[in-house]
């Protein structure tokens, strides 16, 4: 996080002009992201698209293809423009990784298999911030589960089976949501509830 | 501090989109952890936005009419096509994985793929493996070992990267942290051992380890169920 403020530094580096439709660009970002506004979303587009076209042409050599990357990297752009972050890069870098994206799932969907990985898994630039646990969730690293272990005997019966699961038994969340037939969030709201009494009486006995 | 880190081609290629589903997962869980690594993908993302789209067109005010080879017409098309998609669901993440009352915070792009990981399975005294569902079947895996493990002596053939996401570990030449990235090629044999902490790695092989000392006939049937489903 530290690491923007030399990031922007370094767009210093780039020509007025650059700069300007840079500049533009981000706020057409904005507006999309704010407003849906479709004619912001058109200005990019018409701005994006031929760029874009021509990655996939060098790339793919093939026109079918290529314009396949377009619609589907600036489906993208619409749909996610609010995770664009003006502070760690330029909007065309940004849609460039999109691209980038698109592109290593395009060459690989040829061999396909059913379960094959996709670009969004193993570059996750288009992850919502809050799709994973929030902090209060992490008990400390060095924590052991022996810990846990002692206490836990003291938790409501509902907490006490959903953190015997995830703990003990090792089970990722949405399989202890589906095999207690609990919605996932209830699921998450238990072992946080769970995990906070766990911390107040480890800090108590310690 | 992280001392061992991918190379600058291995973060190019990471960059470019241009390495395999396996090694963008640990190089990727790698510069989730190293910000310097952060810093020049960075920078190199910025590079090769520059050669890839930026030189192409320089002005964002033409309207959308005859550009070379996308008409009116088609852009319109792709416009309606786009305002009228559906957002896709966005990948679920999951940080925590358990093992023996241990728990480990994954890293995030690892977290994203928390889904992928699969059972673990106890190989030989306190070593453990857990497969990540990720390019070939196998070569892909998550390598616990307790304090004091020994992995027995090995030979790679082919090329292997690991990285640890959280413990230390050593082998003859080196002693490895949170973080640090070990890229093995071809025939290079070597002892990873842990003594007084426990580790949690990720590794990706190209090809099946071969073990060479005295262990290994004993380990050598199961060094295909060691490293493969
Ligand atoms: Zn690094």
């Amino acid at each position: 996080m530290q690491v923007m403020s030399e990031r922007t530094s370094q767009r210093g580096v780039m020509k007025a002009s650059q700069q300007d439709t840079a500049d533009k660009a981000a706020e057409l970002l904005a507006k999309v992201a704010e407003s849906r506004s479709r004619a912001a979303f058109s200005e990019l587009f018409s701005h994006f698209a031929p760029k874009l076209q021509a990655y996939g042409t060098r790339q793919f050599g093939n026109e079918q293809t290529a314009m396949d990357l377009v619609q589907e990297t600036m489906t993208n752009v619409w749909h996610k423009a609010h995770l664009f972050k003006p502070d760690r890069g330029s909007p065309s870098t940004w849609i460039f990784t999109i691209a980038r994206n698109i592109r290593f799932d395009l060459l690989r969907k040829n061999k396909k298999r059913k379960d094959d990985i996709s670009a969004d898994e193993l570059w996750p630039i288009l992850a919502e911030k809050n799709d994973s646990l929030d902090d209060g969730y992490a008990l400390d690293n060095d924590v052991l589960m022996q810990e846990i272990a002692h206490y836990y005997g003291q938790l409501p019966n509902a907490q006490r089976v959903v953190v015997e699961k995830i703990y003990i038994e090792g089970k990722s969340q949405q399989e202890v949501s589906d095999s207690l037939g609990i919605p996932l969030g209830t699921v998450k709201s238990r072992t946080r509830l769970a995990l906070k009494k766990l911390k107040e009486l480890i800090v108590e006995h310690d | 501090m992280i001392k061992s880190h991918p190379s600058e081609a291995i973060l190019y290629q990471y960059a470019a989109g241009d390495l395999g589903a396996s090694m963008t997962l640990v190089v990727g869980t790698h510069i989730d952890m190293c910000p310097v690594c952060q810093q020049t993908v960075g920078e190199i993302e910025e590079d090769l936005c520059r050669q890839h789209l930026d030189t192409v067109v320089e002005t964002l005010t033409v309207p959308s009419s005859d550009h070379e080879g996308i008409s009116k017409a088609h852009c319109d098309k792709m416009l309606e096509e786009i305002f009228s998609s559906e957002a896709k669901p966005p990948v679920k993440a999951e940080e925590l994985i358990c093992l023996e009352g241990r728990r480990f915070i994954l890293p995030r792009t690892l977290a994203h793929n928390r889904s992928r990981i699969g059972d673990w399975t106890n190989m030989v005294g306190k070593l453990w493996r857990a497969p990540v569902n990720v390019g070939p079947k196998g070569h892909t895996n998550l390598i616990y070992m307790a304090p004091g493990t020994q992995v027995p002596e090995h030979t790679h053939k082919g090329q292997e990267a690991t990285l640890v996401v959280d413990g230390v570990f050593n082998d003859e030449k080196d002693i490895y942290y949170n973080g640090d990235f070990i890229l093995l090629d071809g025939e290079r044999t070597h002892t990873p051992q842990t003594t007084d902490h426990d580790c949690l790695t990720l590794a990706t092989l190209d090809a099946p380890l071969h073990f060479t000392s005295g262990i290994s006939r004993l380990l050598n049937p199961f060094s295909s169920l060691f490293f493969r489903t």
